[in-house]
C-alpha cells in the first residue's frame, strides 16, 4: 500500500518575506565582538524590542571555538596555551576554528516565522550552501548522519547553532580561500576522518568578495528575507 | 526532554545552568540540550525552584522523558528530594510517577512552539533509535541470550546484564544490544525493490539447509516497531501515511491485473545487470515508456476537470526501517537512460534513509509502482495515493506451466501486476490497454528499454 507521502506536503507560501538587517562589515570581526553582537540581537529579539532579524557576513581572525558540549580531546594543543584565541561558545557541536578567507555567516532567525524544527534549520542551512556551491559550479554534499558541506570528501563548510526560544544565533563557515593549517591543530568537529577543504582547490582565484553576493542571494530565497541595509 | 525537531527522538543534555534548590523565574533558561549540531536553551515557564534533577548534564534522554523537577514553592523541595536520589547517576531515567501532584515537571517544552499537526512534516537526519525502554535493566542469574547478542554484545562493550531481552522468554536479541547500545538498529527488511524475484525465495522447500541459510531465515523475523504489551505512538511519516490511506477511501478505485511473462527480461537484466542497471530502473522505464503512450493512465482527478501532467514521473515505493514509506520520484522516466535512472535511484534511495530529499524528490510522482517481488509474493494489489490516477502491484515472476495460444505446454517465468485506478479517470479500458502494452513491451522487446 504504496502512498505518495508528498501529496500532503505544501510548499511553504513564498508570498510571505521578512525583512533583515544585513551586516557585512569590511574589516575582520574579533570572534568575542561578533558573539556579542548576535547576543544581543537575540535578546532585543526576545524582548521583543526589535522584529526585524538579522544577518551577518564577516570574516574572524584566526580563533578556535568549543561548542557547549564539546570535549577538549579534539584539541591538539594545550588549551590553556592556544596557538590564537580560544572560545568556549553557546552553540552545538565540537571544534572548529576561522580565519581570515574563511566567510562565517550568523543569521539571528526567528524560527516560528518558519518551522520550529532545529533539524529543519540544519539542514536548510547545509541546502543554502549546496545552492551556493552550485552557483559557483560545484555540487556540494551531505554526509549521512553529519552536520556541514563536503566536496569531493572534503568538507569545505562547517554549521553550529545555538538557539533560543526558537531565536538562532551563530551559523556556518565556510572556506573559501582561507589556509587550513589551523584545522592541523585540531579534530575538526571530532571526526577523526575529516579532510578540510576550501573552494579555491576547485575555484583557483576565488575570493570572499565573489561569494558574498551567491551567500545573500540564496540565504534570501530560503528564509524569504528582505535586506535592509545598515 | 523538550522535541527541539519533529524527527527527534533524543537529546543530549550538555548542561545544566541551576543546581539543584535554586530559584528559577519565568522564561529563565534552565538547561541546554543538544540534538546534533543545534543547542537549544531549555527555559522554564513556570516560576519556581528547581527540586531535582533526574538526568545529569553529558545523558541522553527520550523525547518526554522527565529530567527535572521544578516545585512552586522553597518548602516543596526537600518533599521532592526525598522521593528520588539525591545524587542521579547516569542510569536514573525514569521517575516514579506518583511524585507529589503539585510538582511541575519540567518538561518545559511551550504550547505555542509546539509545532502544529498540519505543519510539514520534515525530512532530516533519521534518528538515532527510538529508545522507550529503561535504560538500567538488570538481569540476575543466569542470562539468555542469543549467540549474536553475546557476540555482538562482547564487540560493543555492553553489559547483558543490563539488556532487556525481548525474544522468547526474555531472550536477549541482537536488536536489544544494538538498542542498549543505542546504535539505529536495523532489521533486514524490505530493502530496495530490485528485482522482481529472488530464486532463493520462491524455489519452494530447499534441498539443503545449509547453517547459515538457517541463521538467515531466523533474522528474518517480521518488522515490528514495539515489544508486546505496548502501544507505540505512529512517527511523523507514519502519520503521513495513515492520511493518505485514509483518503483513498474517498476515491472510486478499481482493479485490473495481467501476467506478465518475464522470460526476455531476465535475459536482457542478465546483460545490463554488470553495467549497474538495476530491475527498479528496468521497470520504471517499462511503465514510463508505456505511459507516454498512455497518458489517461498518467492523468489525475482534480475538481477542475481530468488533469494531464507534463510530464511522466514514476515513484517507486520504498519502506522506511523506522516506519513509514516514501515514494522517491525517477523523473521523465520515458525520457531518461536506463543507466541514468539507476544511478538517481540509488542516490534517491541512499538519500531516502538519511531523510535528505527535497520535497519534490518525493512529491511529484505521476503514477507510482510498488514492488514486492523480492519477497516471492504471487500477487497483491495496492492502494491508490492522492494526487495520481493509478499504482501497480508488482509481485514475484516465477515459474509457471504455460498453455500456449496452439495449445502446446510450456514453462515460463511470469509475473503478476496489478494495477489500482481511480475510475473518475481512467477506465477499464484505458487500464487493461496499458497492461496490454506493458506486457508486450516486456515479452517481445525488452531491449528496447536500453536504447
Amino acid at each position: 500500500m504504496p502512498v505518495d507521502k508528498g501529496n500532503l506536503i505544501k510548499t511553504r507560501s513564498s508570498a510571505k518575506s521578512f525583512s533583515a538587517f544585513l551586516f557585512e562589515p569590511k574589516d575582520l570581526v574579533p570572534f568575542k565582538r561578533a558573539w556579542d553582537w548576535q547576543k544581543n540581537w537575540q535578546k532585543g529579539l526576545l524582548a521583543q524590542e526589535i522584529s526585524e532579524q538579522a544577518v551577518w557576513l564577516l570574516e574572524h581572525p584566526s580563533c578556535y571555538t568549543l561548542g557547549r558540549g564539546a570535549t577538549q580531546d579534539n584539541l591538539l594543543f594545550d588549551s590553556k596555551n592556544p596557538p590564537s584565541d580560544l572560545f568556549r561558545i553557546d552553540r552545538g557541536g565540537e571544534v572548529t576554528c576561522h580565519m581570515p578567507g574563511q566567510l562565517v555567516v550568523y543569521p539571528v532567525l526567528d524560527l516560528r516565522f518558519y518551522q520550529t524544527d532545529l533539524n529543519w534549520y540544519l539542514r536548510e542551512l547545509e541546502q543554502v550552501l549546496i545552492d551556493v556551491l552550485r552557483l559557483l559550479g560545484l555540487s556540494g554534499e551531505r554526509l549521512s548522519g553529519l552536520t556541514g558541506v563536503w566536496l569531493a570528501g572534503k568538507k569545505v563548510a562547517s554549521i553550529g547553532v545555538g538557539c533560543r526560544r526558537w531565536i538562532t544565533q551563530h551559523g556556518f563557515a565556510l572556506n573559501v580561500d582561507c589556509e587550513l593549517f589551523s584545522f592541523e591543530s585540531i579534530i575538526p568537529c571530532g571526526l577523526k576522518e575529516v579532510k578540510v577543504g576550501r573552494l579555491t582547490d576547485w575555484l583557483p582565484g576565488l575570493s570572499i568578495k565573489d561569494v558574498r553576493p551567491l551567500v545573500l542571494k540564496v540565504l534570501a530565497q530560503h528564509f524569504q528575507l528582505v535586506w535592509i541595509n545598515e | 526532554m523538550p522535541a527541539l525537531s519533529s524527527t527527534m527522538t533524543e537529546g543530549k543534555i550538555i548542561e545544566w545552568l541551576k543546581e539543584p534548590g535554586a530559584k528559577v523565574g519565568r522564561g529563565e533558561s534552565v538547561l541546554v540540550v543538544e540534538s546534533d549540531k543545534a543547542d537549544m536553551d531549555v527555559e522554564s515557564f513556570q516560576e519556581g525552584y528547581l527540586a531535582a534533577i533526574l538526568m545529569p548534564a553529558g545523558s541522553t534522554a527520550p523525547v518526554g522523558e522527565t529530567i527535572g523537577l521544578i516545585v512552586e514553592s522553597e518548602d516543596e523541595i526537600a518533599a521532592v528530594q526525598a522521593k528520588v536520589p539525591s545524587q542521579p547517576s547516569a542510569q536514573v531515567s525514569s521517575l516514579p510517577n506518583d511524585s507529589a501532584s503539585n510538582v511541575e515537571v519540567a518538561k518545559n517544552e511551550e504550547p505555542s512552539l509546539s509545532k502544529s499537526l498540519s505543519s510539514l512534516p520534515v525530512l532530516s537526519d533519521a534518528p538515532k533509535t527510538p529508545v522507550s525502554e529503561p535504560r538500567l535493566v538488570v538481569n540476575e542469574g543466569r542470562i539468555v541470550a542469543t549467540p549474536r547478542a553475546k557476540k555482538l554484545a562482547s564487540q560493543m562493550g555492553v553489559d547483558l546484564k543490563t539488556v532487556l531481552g525481548s525474544g522468547p522468554h526474555g531472550r536477549i536479541q541482537a536488536e536489544d544490544v544494538l538498542r542498549a547500545k543505542g546504535e539505529p538498529i536495523s532489521v533486514p527488511w524490505v530493502a530496495e525493490s530490485n528485482a522482481p524475484a529472488t530464486a532463493n525465495f520462491i524455489s519452494g522447500p530447499s534441498k539443503k539447509m545449509s547453517s547459515e541459510s538457517k541463521a538467515k531465515s531466523i533474522d528474518l523475523k517480521g518488522k515490528s516497531f514495539g515489544q508486546p504489551g505496548q502501544t507505540i505512538p505512529f512517527n511523523t511519516l507514519q502519520q503521513a501515511v495513515n492520511r493518505n490511506m485514509e483518503a483513498s477511501l474517498s476515491f472510486p478505485c478499481f482493479r485490473v491485473g495481467y501476467k506478465i511473462n518475464t522470460d526476455n527480461l531476465d535475459i536482457f537484466y542478465k546483460e545490463v545487470k554488470p553495467n549497474g542497471v538495476t530491475m527498479t530502473a528496468l521497470l520504471a522505464k517499462a511503465v514510463g515508456v508505456t505511459l507516454a503512450r498512455h497518458p489517461q493512465v498518467n492523468a489525475v482527478f482534480t475538481s477542475e476537470g481530468i488533469s494531464y501532467p507534463p510530464d511522466v514521473n514514476v515513484a517507486v515505493a520504498v519502506a522506511m526501517e523506522d516506519g513509514g514509506l516514501i515514494t522517491p520520484v525517477l523523473k521523465n522516466a520515458d525520457k531518461s537512460n536506463l543507466f541514468e535512472l539507476s544511478n538517481k535511484w540509488a542516490d534517491l534511495v541512499k538519500r531516502s534513509r538519511s531523510k535528505q530529499l527535497q520535497p519534490d524528490e518525493y512529491s511529484t510522482g505521476t503514477f507510482t509502482l510498488s514492488n514486492l517481488g523480492m519477497f516471492g509474493v504471487d500477487r497483491f494489489d495496492a492502494i491508490l495515493p492522492p494526487g495520481t490516477g493509478a499504482i501497480l502491484a508488482v509481485a514475484a515472476s516465477q515459474n509457471n506451466v504455460v498453455a500456449g495460444k496452439d495449445g502446446s505446454i510450456s514453462v515460463k517465468r511470469q509475473m503478476q501486476v496489478n494495477m489500482t485506478a481511480d475510475h473518475r479517470v481512467i477506465y477499464g479500458a484505458d487500464g487493461a490497454a496499458f497492461l496490454k502494452d506493458l506486457a508486450n513491451l516486456i515479452e517481445e522487446n525488452p531491449s528496447s528499454l536500453g536504447v
